[in-house]
């Protein structure tokens, strides 16, 4: 029975990472699913549905277009509604049933273009995969795509990568993150992909270092550092010491043009807190808990990551199983996680909210914490 | 690189066509990969002494797990030819198509490619192109080149018809084309002029003509092809001839 989670939730998947990371871009995002299926990706994953418009569409695949391999149902049914509302561009991706079915959509991608005219491409999303897996894909595709030789550097001009409410759903964090980086001296030039305009996303390479917050945007960063030699800083600016080192590391990246895993660069103690979620998030909080609360952290990391963003000592485990024995080995004083890994945690633990919508969806959405940049002993007390 | 995909009516000897073809590109000094996409998973073994390599999905199925590097999966056998095999569900239950792609996903993630930095890569396919997982070997990035096996006998003759007929179906899409047909010989009568018949109806060319051979079995009784069993008799230069031709064409189309 591993891998199966009695007791905690699974976390959203790959098809509502695509759809959470491409939201605000201006294109349309064809999921090849069942009728009905849009609820889960664009309402139960996605906060921002109420108040902002996006194109999410669902293919409604029958067992007989299955069954039949009807591809052409998909590529008709998108060309035609591409031609009515003229997307930046557009997004196929599939479900569980056309992976059972092997449907190739980067050739229906390539097929779709030829007849819209419109820049698409196929993801390979299966909705068995972890939500990081699938907006990894669909920023590295939109890096790839649209991110533009740039005319000019900018002085010292930054992009976050891997901005999503699935990640950071509190609101005003992602505000947060940006007054911090001014506050550094910074200048924003884009933020993939919350608040910033596909022409913005563009525009990109002019900036001089970027800063991954999330293990979604690493794919982005590398390429970026491939093609355009942009280095890359990964962590999140929470608590006020880590925000302060991690704000000298993105000078000290664009200084000595080398790119810095600031969340793995820690020590750890699997007999501190044990901080658990998506990599660089959980890294910075647990270096967070050092420098600001003096208490020594581990992270145990349940979700899709890279090795370079966790330090020794860490966990790269994910059934529940394995999370419960780490948990209850004996020395964990405190757990800092989404509120539903308290059902799996030591009772006598002191147990620090921190509610990650990809994991607890809306259940705790209120109590969810901007974090960044604020002395985290003063906010957990 | 050469990347082909062998296709044919089910035991029409596209295993045997296909790891003597590997065999005589190895000779010819390419390094081979050769994946057989079959659930009996039988394409390599007389490339390997007739010792199987553990098949991807057994694999998957005995550790629960995906394997974490290309060796797990994988044996060097005749002329360094590197040999996997997808393998599949137990018979009668799964998807058998699907475990094809979730291989190929798998060899991808692994990065077999560009590790072992092939010349050659053969994919020997289960039977005709019955559904999405069969035609997989013939997506983009996979084989560009489809070669037909067929004999003289009727109902090899109508699957070579069928899957000339679905490659077809993909032209829109930039998957493999057939490049011909190997026409291996079952001694039926006016083999020849039959196969040649439907060639010449498909527009396809006979790239190689390999006879009936008891040199072949004999070979394959002792878990070799008759590159490495007997590689002066007239199957093993034939498939030679093949391989030299398709070096050929490869270094011109560089």
């Amino acid at each position: 029975m591993k891998n199966t989670s009695k007791i905690i939730p699974c976390y959203a998947a790959d098809t509502s990472g695509v759809c959470s990371a491409l939201y605000e871009l201006g294109g349309m995002t064809v999921v090849h699913d069942a009728s009905g299926c849009n609820s889960t990706y664009s309402t139960h994953d996605e906060p921002r549905w109420y108040d902002k418009k996006s194109r999410i569409f669902i293919s409604a695949l029958t067992e007989m277009d299955a069954i039949m391999g009807d591809d052409e149902k998909l590529i008709r049914d998108t060309v035609s509604a591409a031609k009515d509302l003229a997307p930046n561009f557009i997004a196929l991706c599939g479900s569980p049933m056309p992976m059972m079915t092997g449907v190739d959509f980067e050739a229906i991608a390539e097929e779709v273009q030829r007849r819209s005219g419109v820049r698409t491409f196929g993801l390979r999303t299966n909705g068995t995969h972890s939500y990081l897996k699938g907006a990894s894909q669909a920023f590295l595709e939109i890096v790839k795509e649209f991110v533009k030789e740039p005319t000019e550097r900018t002085k010292m001009g930054v992009n976050i990568l891997g901005a999503m409410p699935l990640d950071f759903s509190a609101e005003g964090t992602i505000n947060s993150i940006k007054e911090w980086l001014a506050e550094y001296g910074f200048e924003l030039v884009s933020c993939l992909a919350m608040g910033s305009e596909l022409s913005d996303i563009s525009k990109a390479a002019a900036a001089r270092v970027n800063l991954v917050i999330s293990y979604s945007g690493l794919a982005a960063a590398q390429y970026m550092n491939r093609k355009f030699g942009i280095p890359y800083v990964c962590g999140v600016p929470v608590g006020r010491r880590f925000s302060k080192k991690l704000a000298e590391n993105l000078w000290l990246a664009v200084q000595e043009q080398q790119s810095l895993y600031t969340c793995a660069d820690r020590r750890t103690d699997e007999e501190g807190v044990q901080v658990i979620g998506e990599s660089i998030f959980a890294g910075s909080l647990a270096a967070a808990f050092t420098m600001d609360m003096g208490r020594y952290a581990r992270v145990i990391c349940p979700l899709d990551t890279d090795i370079s963003l966790l330090a020794k000592g860490d966990l790269d485990i994910s059934a529940e199983e394995d999370i419960e024995k780490a948990l209850n080995g004996g020395g964990t004083d405190g757990v800092a996680a989404d509120p539903m890994y308290r059902y799996i945690s030591p009772e006598n633990a002191e147990f620090f909210e921190t509610p990650h919508f990809a994991f607890s969806g809306r259940c705790y959405q209120k109590k969810a914490l901007d974090l960044i940049n604020k002395p985290i002993g003063e906010i957990f007390e | 690189m050469i990347k082909l995909a062998l296709y044919g009516k089910g035991g029409i000897g596209k295993s045997t066509c296909t790891a003597n073809l590997a065999a005589a590109f190895a000779s010819l000094g390419k390094r081979v990969i050769q994946i057989g996409c079959d659930p009996k998973a039988d394409s390599t073994m007389n490339l390997l002494g007739g010792t199987p390599v553990m098949p991807v999905m057994d694999y998957m199925r005995e550790h629960d797990d995906e394997p974490t590097s290309v060796d797990e999966i994988s044996k060097t056998g005749f002329g360094g030819v590197l040999c996997i095999e997808t393998g599949g569900p137990t018979p009668g239950l799964g998807c058998a198509g699907r475990g094809i792609i979730t291989t190929f996903s798998l060899l991808e993630e692994l990065e077999l490619f560009e590790r072992f930095k092939p010349d050659v890569v053969l994919y020997d396919v289960l039977g005709d192109v019955v559904c999405g997982g069969f035609a997989a070997p013939i997506r983009e990035g996979y084989a560009s080149q489809v070669l037909i096996v067929t004999s003289g006998e009727k109902m090899a003759l109508y699957a070579a018809n069928n899957i000339n007929s679905a490659v077809k179906n993909f032209e829109d899409r930039s998957y493999a084309k057939v490049r011909g047909i190997i026409m291996n010989r079952r001694s039926v009568e006016n083999e020849e002029e039959k196969v040649r018949a439907f060639a010449e109806k498909a527009g396809l060319e006979i790239a190689a003509d390999i006879p009936r051979s008891d040199d072949i079995i004999r070979c394959e009784d002792m878990g070799k092809t008759v590159i490495e069993g007997d590689p002066r008799c007239e199957a093993a230069q034939r498939f030679l001839a093949l391989a030299k031709k398709l070096i050929e064409e490869d270094n011109d189309n560089e």
